[in-house]
C-alpha cells in the first residue's frame, strides 16, 4: 500500500513539475468563449493556408492532395 | 487515525492522476440556490440574499453567446412586468473582459441587475449544463425549476413556472 502511495504520489508530482496537463479537462459551457478565439483555429489565416498548399502541391507534383476531388492523375 | 488521512491522499493522486473530475454536481430542481455575489455595472455589490423573499430568475449569459442575446430583451420584459409582484431577473455575466459585456449590455439594454462574474466561480458552482441557463428560485430559496438554452418558444413555459410561484408566494 505504501509503494503504491508514493508511486502515485510521485507521479502526480512528476506531472504537475512537467508543466502538461495532468487531467484532459472538460471545456465547460461557460468557457466555450476560449474556443471560439483565432488562435484556436487549424488555420490561423485561409489565404496563407491555401497559398501553403498549392506551393506543396505544386512541389509534391500531385493535385488534389487535401481537400479537391481527383486522384492526382492531374487530369481532372 | 492515519489511515482515513491516507486513503483519502490516496484517492484525491488517484483522482488527480486518472482525471476524474472534482468539480461541483450541477445544482439541480428541489435544492437550495447557492448565494451570488459579485460586483454591478455601476461598482455596487450585489447578494442574492437581498432578493430572499421574491421570486427570483437567475440567468447566466455572456456577450458570445447568441441565444443568450435574444433571452435578454425578453426576460426583461418578464422583469418589467412582474417586478411589482415581487419577481425579479438577475442576470450573471460570464464574460472574462468587462469590456465585451458593457458593449452588449449597450446594445441589449435590461433594466435587471447584472452581477459579474469574470472567473466564472459562480458558474462553476451551479456547473451550468449549457449556455444560457436559467435557474428559477422560490421566496424560500430553493431552485424550482431550471431551463437551459434559449428559444423563443420556451418563453410561455417560463412565464408559467414564474405565475405558479408568485401565486404559491402570495401571503
Amino acid at each position: 500500500m505504501k509503494t503504491v502511495i508514493r508511486l502515485v504520489a510521485g507521479l502526480a508530482t512528476v506531472g504537475a513539475l512537467s508543466g502538461c496537463a495532468l487531467t484532459m479537462e472538460e471545456v465547460q459551457p461557460w468557457q466555450m468563449d476560449n474556443l471560439a478565439r483565432s488562435e484556436m483555429a487549424l488555420q490561423i489565416d485561409p489565404q496563407m493556408a491555401a497559398y501553403r498548399s498549392h506551393i506543396a502541391f505544386s512541389k509534391e507534383a500531385a493535385t488534389g492532395g487535401a481537400s479537391v476531388s481527383g486522384g492526382g492523375c492531374g487530369c481532372n | 487515525m492515519r489511515l482515513p488521512g491516507r486513503a483519502a491522499a490516496f484517492l484525491l493522486a488517484a483522482a488527480a492522476v486518472l482525471g476524474w473530475p472534482l468539480t461541483a454536481a450541477a445544482v439541480e430542481v428541489g435544492e437550495p440556490a447557492p448565494p451570488i455575489t459579485g460586483p454591478r455595472a455601476d461598482g455596487s455589490s450585489f447578494a442574492l440574499s437581498e432578493l430572499s423573499g421574491d421570486i427570483v430568475y437567475v440567468d447566466f449569459w455572456a456577450s458570445w453567446c447568441a441565444p443568450c442575446r435574444a433571452a435578454m430583451p425578453r426576460l426583461d420584459e418578464l422583469h418589467a412586468s412582474l417586478g411589482a409582484r415581487g419577481f425579479s431577473v438577475v442576470g450573471v455575466n460570464v464574460d472574462r473582459k468587462r469590456r465585451s459585456a458593457e458593449r452588449m449590455l449597450e446594445q441589449v439594454p435590461v433594466d435587471f441587475p447584472v452581477v459579474f462574474d469574470p472567473e466564472g466561480q459562480w458558474a462553476e458552482r451551479y456547473a451550468l449544463p449549457g449556455m444560457p441557463s436559467g435557474y428559477l428560485i422560490d421566496g424560500d430559496g430553493v431552485v424550482r425549476y431550471r431551463h437551459t438554452g434559449y428559444r423563443e418558444g420556451d418563453l410561455p413555459k417560463l412565464a408559467n413556472e414564474i405565475e405558479k410561484l408568485l401565486e404559491e408566494n402570495q401571503p
